[in-house]
């Protein structure tokens, strides 16, 4: 059987590049797709401690992750656009009205 | 007792939010067929509201765990005196940025969507009233995930103008990151102690052993998410952006309103996560916290730095409401300082704070929300000489912004007054010193928008008829803010009766 | 006399006219100042039957039950909800004694004055005399309160308004020099804050009922049985903070004094404030800083004030000759007067550090006399400022033939400025001198002082020279003298100078039963508080 610190340290390891890549990418849905890729690394670690301890709430928890983060998408998509009518862009780096 | 009998007993006590549910779907209904009603919408949420308010009187306080889940005898969610004081605060405001947005020329004219607008305040309100009495993660995250959908919509909801959908971006993917910084945190949490609900979390930390920086990181991480609801540094990066491009009715509902929930649930989860039961004496004020980890000293330093940041960082705005976004961020540092002694006396000036707040901070958006209309431009350099033009408006937003100074005879002083007092009585010298300077530091920013108003000749051709909705609303709010910074006793007491947190 | 509010009325009044003069029509000019002037007017007699009244005898300072007029009521009760928190409970508490029963007078006689020489004010009359009515009611409500809770509020009620004073009918550099103002004087009062909650969470006072709550009220403060064991400002607690609170409530007073280093804020806004406003600030609201010291630095921390009189003696010293100095240096009427009221001060500063009864009565009176004659050198500046619209020192010459009634006040002020024998200035000088000298531990300091009496001589007469005597300039030959309403405001004063220079002995009989007993409790303090804090080992 594979240990539970194998799956925690893939979880960090995922949730690790996904920060780094909502910190470093330009382009917003890719922004959008890192921000998705931390919450699925917080999935596995849910799952992999909910069976580790054979509780079932972590598993409850991880639907509700995945509801949320698809609603947070359909939202954050549907802003891009309203953005992109606008500016014509997705680029963050040229979404600078506000600044300081 | 079984499962379903539970949940019927638990509906009992669960009428303010279902009626907030209810108001939420009517509003989404009604908006499907009365499209050309302009005021049917804003007074249904106002009806819906009242009788939010009315269930919230009624439902007793203090009534024990709601949807059990059976084992160990602990819920989902509590009823308790200290989450029906957020509730009110929260409750107040969105009257209050109802009664705004029937006013403000932004939403009338900008969007044709007005229904979406009213029922995504009512879920919002929902979300926050949620958030305030959850016990359980899993009730934590949903909550907060419904209170930031709600608002990220919101805060871009004159979606047309360029700055409003981009400060809505912005704040979604802050919003994203933060919540998945916390909800990793909660796995941890919950990788560490095999449970969910925060009661059975402090049972967990305090009979067994622990990694104490597995707890810490955890720990941190989970407070990084309420931080980011609060705007406390450094997660405050998406506020001055958000309160800039939002519409200001937006802007006004998300400094009081969503600051207060993330507060109380920054409160419970702290109070009742990391508390040792057996050592603290119920009849006195100090909390003591489970041994491992100085939660106060990590969390002066992000008080300070977040009022000094804020406080700084406003010097330097000639856009009002970015002014005033800073100084909210200031405004939560230093309710933040009253958290860090971690102590009753602390929280007792939050939530003194808070009510104050609320009129004074609302008051002030009001006033700016009325100018720009007229004025076109939230520029504080627009604002030269406005004060011969307008002196009702004027004279009401000096006094607002002379109580969030906090100076005397106006409420704000009494706010800081009770923090100020909280920190000097449980020797925290050094954080009421850096608070006092900070307030110092702010005057200069507030007194930079009176300066412009009355201190110069007008330059614009700006005029004002006062309407008589104008006059009533900004009183309900100058009455309490100068009355409460007199006669603050029934404040006092209201916030004394709700300090109680089930199970303290 | 029992049963009339005296106190309240006279705080109060001013409050009542600024709500009627909110309720009248702006443009009714006549009406908003004839409002004013007979507010300020009652308020000048109230205080006037308040000194008939006053009890020569009872002392105050830290007896409660000598203080007259009393008004106590709660103000704010809390009872005991939470266990943690205790009852709750501040006072309305307002009294008079010998210390600041000269200060009322003062108060009360410049606001009258105040609103005669406001007559001519440009713009805004309405805001103008609002605004001044509610500062008015600060600076009385500060000298009478005698709960920290109170005195607090009074005096952060005073900075508003006279932001906008000097901010709105200032000179061309009024924005800075207000919000200088306003931001110098907030850092003194959020010290003197944080003092005030230390002294009230390390006080017990005990309620009729038996039960023991924290205390705002000075009087408690002042006597030693009142402290808790672990307060962080009680003397029985071995690492009490008792000396930096002094220090901090000593700022806090001291940037109002002005003391030097804290003094830059007094020239500019003197120099930008319209001249009625510079008669207030120089006149009252320095008062409010020495006063402060004496009510509560002095009798609250009595052992600290005794190890310390020797620096405050100092600051005294170098405020006198620092603020002489500037004076000669000064182009500007204005701001040459501005430094000379910090000179002045410096000779309060002097007296009170010396701890005996002549010094003390004579700083005291000092204030009160250095209240009159600045309020008549700046509206002597205001007189000249109308006319010739510059004020610069050098601009003038020989003015006395153009304008001799004027210039007869004008000596008086000046001279009594001076501190020339028949006039008021003389006897309080000589007093601090007197005290100053009888100190073995300040006598040095006080012989340096006196460089100081020198300097103003040097500086006034100069400036008396340049301005009044020599060849007039033919641009001023224009200059009518002082008019009817000029004079109605600058008279009372000179009379009041020459009065209380021939004859003092009423305002020195007012002060001395209250002043004895401050110099009592201070000097016999070390005796007073070593011993407890033996007790406790």
């Amino acid at each position: 059987m594979i240990p539970l610190s194998f799956y925690l340290i893939l979880s960090a390891a995922f949730f690790s590049i996904g920060v780094i890549g909502v910190l470093t990418r330009r382009n917003a849905i890719i922004v959008f797709m890192c921000i998705e890729m931390m919450l699925n690394a917080v999935n596995l670690s849910f799952i992999a401690f909910a069976s580790f301890f054979g509780d079932s709430s972590g598993q409850v928890f991880v639907f509700f992750v995945m509801a949320v983060a698809a609603a947070e998408v359909a939202i954050g998509l549907a802003i891009i656009i309203a953005l992109f009518r606008n500016k014509l862009t997705i680029n963050i780096d040229e979404i600078n009205i506000l600044k300081w | 007792m079984d499962k379903l009998g539970n949940i019927l007993h638990s509906l009992n006590f669960f009428y303010p939010e279902i009626a907030l549910t209810l108001t939420f779907f009517i509003l989404l209904l009604v908006d499907l067929f009365f499209r050309k009603s302009k005021h049917l919408l804003p007074v249904l949420s106002l009806i819906g509201y009242v009788i939010t308010g009315y269930f919230s009187f009624t439902t007793p306080n203090a009534s024990g765990f709601l949807f059990s889940t059976g084992m160990a005898n602990v819920g989902l969610y509590i009823t308790d005196s200290f989450a029906f004081y957020f509730k009110l605060i929260i409750l107040l405001s969105l009257i209050y940025t109802v009664l705004f947005s029937i006013l403000s020329k932004e939403i009338n004219e900008s969007t044709e969507n007005r229904g979406e607008y009213y029922a995504l305040l009512a879920s919002f309100g929902l979300g926050m009233f949620l958030l305030t009495s959850s016990t359980d993660l899993i009730t934590i995250y949903l909550a907060f995930e419904m209170v930031s959908l709600s608002s990220y919509i919101l805060a871009g909801f004159t979606r047309k103008v360029p700055r409003s959908a981009e400060a809505s971006l912005k704040y979604i993917i802050f919003g994203a990151v933060a919540s998945g910084v916390m909800i990793y945190g909660i796995s941890i949490l919950y990788g560490l102690t095999g449970t969910t609900n925060i009661y059975l979390i402090n049972f967990y930390l305090a009979n067994q052993n622990y990694n104490t920086l597995t707890l810490v990181i955890a720990g941190l991480m989970i407070i990084g998410g309420f931080g980011f609801k609060i705007s406390m540094a450094p997660f405050h990066f998406w506020t001055p952006d958000v309160y800039e491009g939002a519409p200001i009715t937006i802007t006004a509902v998300l400094s009081v309103a969503s600051k207060a929930a993330g507060f109380a649930i920054l409160i419970r989860f702290l109070k009742v996560a990391f508390v040792d039961y057996a050592a603290t004496n119920l009849q006195a004020s100090l909390w003591a916290i489970l041994p491992g980890f100085q939660w106060n000293d990590i969390l002066a330093v992000l008080s300070v730095l977040t009022m000094t940041l804020g406080n700084l960082a406003a010097l330097w705005q000639n856009n009002l409401k970015r002014m005033l976004a800073y100084s909210s961020i200031a405004h939560a540092g230093y309710m933040l300082s009253g958290f860090v002694i971690l102590d009753n006396q602390g929280i007792l000036a939050i939530l003194i704070y808070f009510a104050i707040y609320l009129f004074m901070n609302l008051g002030a958006f009001f006033i700016v929300m009325l100018i720009s209309d007229k004025l076109g431009s939230e520029d504080i350099d627009d604002y030269t000489g406005l004060g011969y033009k307008a002196p009702f408006l004027t004279v009401s937003l000096t006094i607002f912004l002379v109580s969030l100074t906090g100076i005397p005879p106006t409420a704000g002083f009494i706010a800081k007054l009770y923090l100020f007092a909280a920190l000097v009585n449980t020797g925290w010298l050094w954080l009421a010193l850096v608070g006092v300077v900070n307030s110092v530091i702010s005057l200069y920013y507030y007194m930079r928008v009176v300066k412009n108003m009355f201190l110069r000749e007008s330059i614009s051709t700006y005029e004002q008829k006062i309407e008589l909705g104008h006059v009533l609303i900004s009183f309900s709010l100058l009455i309490p803010t100068l009355v409460f910074g007199v006669y603050f006793k029934p404040l006092i007491e209201l916030a004394e009766k709700s300090i109680r947190i089930f199970g303290f | 006399m029992a049963g009339i509010p005296y106190l309240s009325l006279i705080t109060f009044l001013p409050i009542l006219g600024m709500v009627i003069i909110l309720l009248i029509d702006s443009k009714k000019i006549t009406l908003i100042k004839l409002i004013s002037l007979i507010i300020t007017f009652s308020q000048l007699v109230l205080s006037v039957i308040l000194w008939i009244n006053f009890n020569y005898k009872a002392v105050g300072i830290n007896d409660p039950n000598s203080f007259q007029f009393v008004e106590k009521w709660r103000w704010i009760e809390i009872k005991n909800l939470v266990e943690w928190i205790g009852t709750i409970k501040i006072d309305y508490f307002l009294g008079v004694d010998g210390l600041s029963m000269p200060m009322v007078l003062l108060t009360a006689l410049i606001c009258f004055l105040g609103v005669i020489a406001s007559w001519n004010i440009p713009k805004a009359i309405k805001g103008y005399f609002a605004l001044y009515l509610l500062l008015d009611t600060g600076m009385i409500g500060s000298f009478l309160a005698l709960d920290f809770f109170l005195f607090y509020i009074f005096w952060e009620i005073m900075l508003l308004p006279m932001y906008f004073l000097i901010g709105i009918w200032g000179g061309p550099r009024k924005e800075y020099a207000a919000i200088k103002f306003f931001i110098y004087t907030l850092v003194g009062s959020v010290l003197m804050l944080l003092v005030m909650l230390g002294l009230y969470f390390s006080t017990y006072e005990i309620l009729p009922d038996g039960t023991q709550v924290y205390t705002f009220n000075m009087l408690q403060m002042m006597n030693p049985s009142n402290y808790s064991k672990e307060g962080l400002l009680s003397p029985f607690n071995p690492h009490n903070l008792r000396f930096i609170a002094y220090i901090f409530l000593f700022i806090g007073f001291a940037i109002k004094v002005p003391m030097f280093p804290f003094h830059t804020w007094l020239p500019d806004a003197h120099v930008e404030a319209p001249t009625p406003i510079s008669v207030i600030l120089a006149g009252i609201l320095l008062k409010l800083g020495t006063y402060g010291m004496m009510r509560i630095s002095f009798p609250v921390f009595p052992e600290i004030t005794n190890q310390l009189v020797y620096w405050i003696a100092i600051f005294g010293a170098i405020n006198i000759i620092y603020g002489a100095l500037c004076a000669m240096a000064q182009k500007d009427f204005k701001s040459l007067i501005a430094y000379s009221s910090i000179s002045h001060m410096g000779y309060v500063l002097l007296g009170m550090a010396s701890l005996t009864t002549q010094g003390t009565i004579g700083a005291l009176f000092q204030m009160f006399n250095h209240g009159t004659i600045t309020a008549m050198l700046f509206m002597i500046v205001g007189v000249v400022y109308d006319r010739a619209h510059t004020r610069g020192v050098n601009d003038f010459g020989g003015l006395a033939l153009q304008m001799p009634v004027y210039t007869g006040i004008v000596t008086v002020a000046f001279f009594a400025s001076i501190g020339l024998p028949g006039l008021s200035g003389f006897i309080s000088e000589a007093l601090v001198f007197l005290g100053a000298f009888s100190s073995d531990s300040i006598r040095i300091i006080a012989a340096i002082s006196t460089l100081g009496i020198l300097l103003t001589a040097g500086y006034m007469l100069w400036t008396l020279q340049r301005v009044f005597f020599g060849k007039l300039n033919p641009k001023w030959s224009q200059l009518p003298d002082v008019n009817k309403i000029e004079i109605a405001a600058l008279a009372p004063l000179a009379v009041i100078v020459i009065f209380f220079g021939i004859y003092p002995s009423p305002m020195l009989n007012l002060m001395n039963s209250s002043i004895n007993k401050l110099v009592e409790v201070v000097s016999n303090a070390p005796v007073v508080f070593s011993n407890l804090s033996l007790i406790i080992k």
